[in-house]
């Protein structure tokens, strides 16, 4: 079905976010910058860490997080109704929560597949399902920015289930953007190579090698990110449905 | 589960080596990058001792990384098995 194109008002800068796996690296930098962007947000991650527990507690008015496993459908929702009583309905989300992958596919057990996929494309559909019906419900517009990685679009060895939800979430990106014409702008975001936690999946031989064909010439850091998030969720733009790469060029 | 031994694990990783026209040297500290032996060589004896055993070999690729000479190799699956 399509629905004839009319004039759309703009989306106004969400002012409510939900971020999944808000407790360290990417997510705890895209929690921390929106807070001092002043949007207000609530995080949930398996485990709150310290650094999180330390923004909620330093801004409790604002910031509302807790410990919620993002395949846990029944926990999440009970998470984003306890978030939208304390901060106000969400018009926000960024779906980074995901875990990552170290292990040739043929070596990769068929349970950790399935756990890969759960985490990474299942679980953040329905966190967005779950957050779209409540926006459509109170008559709201918003934005999604998901997380996605340059692995959604090139290839790496030891990454094959976990490429597969990026992919996945990208093109789950561009027929969001569709579907809900306009009324909720969905974006992803595709980091590069982080030199952290994340990159350990590669060897220091396979970084050093994304390094040198890399124009910027460094890996990519998640305080070069989280502008980009900040600008998909907070900024004027007509930018819906797309996929930005963050990677100094490296994928070019 | 039927776990092969080192011993028959060598003949498996000779074989791999053999069907590629290459050989396996009988000292245990050859290089593998000498020999020839890369990483899809690996899986391709990983999967040949699942089928004797008739288990699945599951294994994460930093233990990979950390295998450079026949012995390792050999190491890590008589280790393997037992898990």
């Amino acid at each position: 079905m399509s629905d004839p194109t009319a004039p759309a008002a703009s989306v106004p800068p969400s002012s409510v976010v939900l971020v999944s796996g808000g407790s360290r690296g990417l997510g705890l930098a895209i929690v921390t910058d929106l807070l001092e962007s002043g949007v207000k947000v609530a995080a949930f991650a398996r485990t709150v860490t310290p650094e999180l527990r330390k923004l909620a507690e330093a801004q409790p008015e604002r910031c509302h997080v807790g410990s919620v496993d993002v395949t846990d459908l029944a926990a999440a929702q009970a998470f984003v109704r306890a978030a939208e009583e304390r901060l106000g309905p969400i018009d926000g989300l960024v779906n980074n929560a995901a875990i990552g992958q170290d292990s040739l596919h043929v070596h990769t057990a068929t349970g950790d597949i399935a756990r890969i996929i759960e985490t990474n494309l299942t679980a953040p559909l329905q966190l967005t399902r779950l957050t779209v019906r409540r926006m459509l419900g109170k008559g709201l517009r918003g934005r999604i920015v998901n997380i996605t990685s340059i692995c959604a679009q090139r290839g790496f060895p030891g990454l094959v289930a976990y490429s597969a939800t990026k992919g996945g979430m990208d093109a789950a990106t561009r027929s969001l953007a569709r579907e809900l014409g306009g009324r909720v702008l969905v974006n992803a975001v595709a980091p590069g190579f982080f030199a952290s936690e994340m990159s350990a999946v590669l060897g220091p031989t396979q970084l050093d090698q994304i390094v040198r064909r890399t124009p910027t010439g460094h890996l990519t850091e998640p305080e070069e990110v989280v502008p980009v998030v900040r600008m998909l969720l907070r900024d004027q733009t007509n930018i819906n449905g797309q996929v930005i790469v963050v990677d100094g060029a490296a994928s070019i | 589960m039927n776990e092969l031994s080192r011993v028959q694990i060598r003949d498996l990783m000779a074989q791999v080596l053999k069907n590629q026209g290459k050989v396996l040297p009988a000292d245990d500290a050859a290089d593998l990058r000498e020999v020839g032996f890369r990483s899809l060589d690996f899986s391709e004896l990983a999967l040949r001792v699942e089928d004797e055993t008739g288990e699945e070999l599951n294994f994460d690729a930093p233990g990979l990384r950390r295998i450079a000479t026949v012995g390792d190799v050999l190491d890590f699956l008589v280790e393997l098995q037992r898990q």
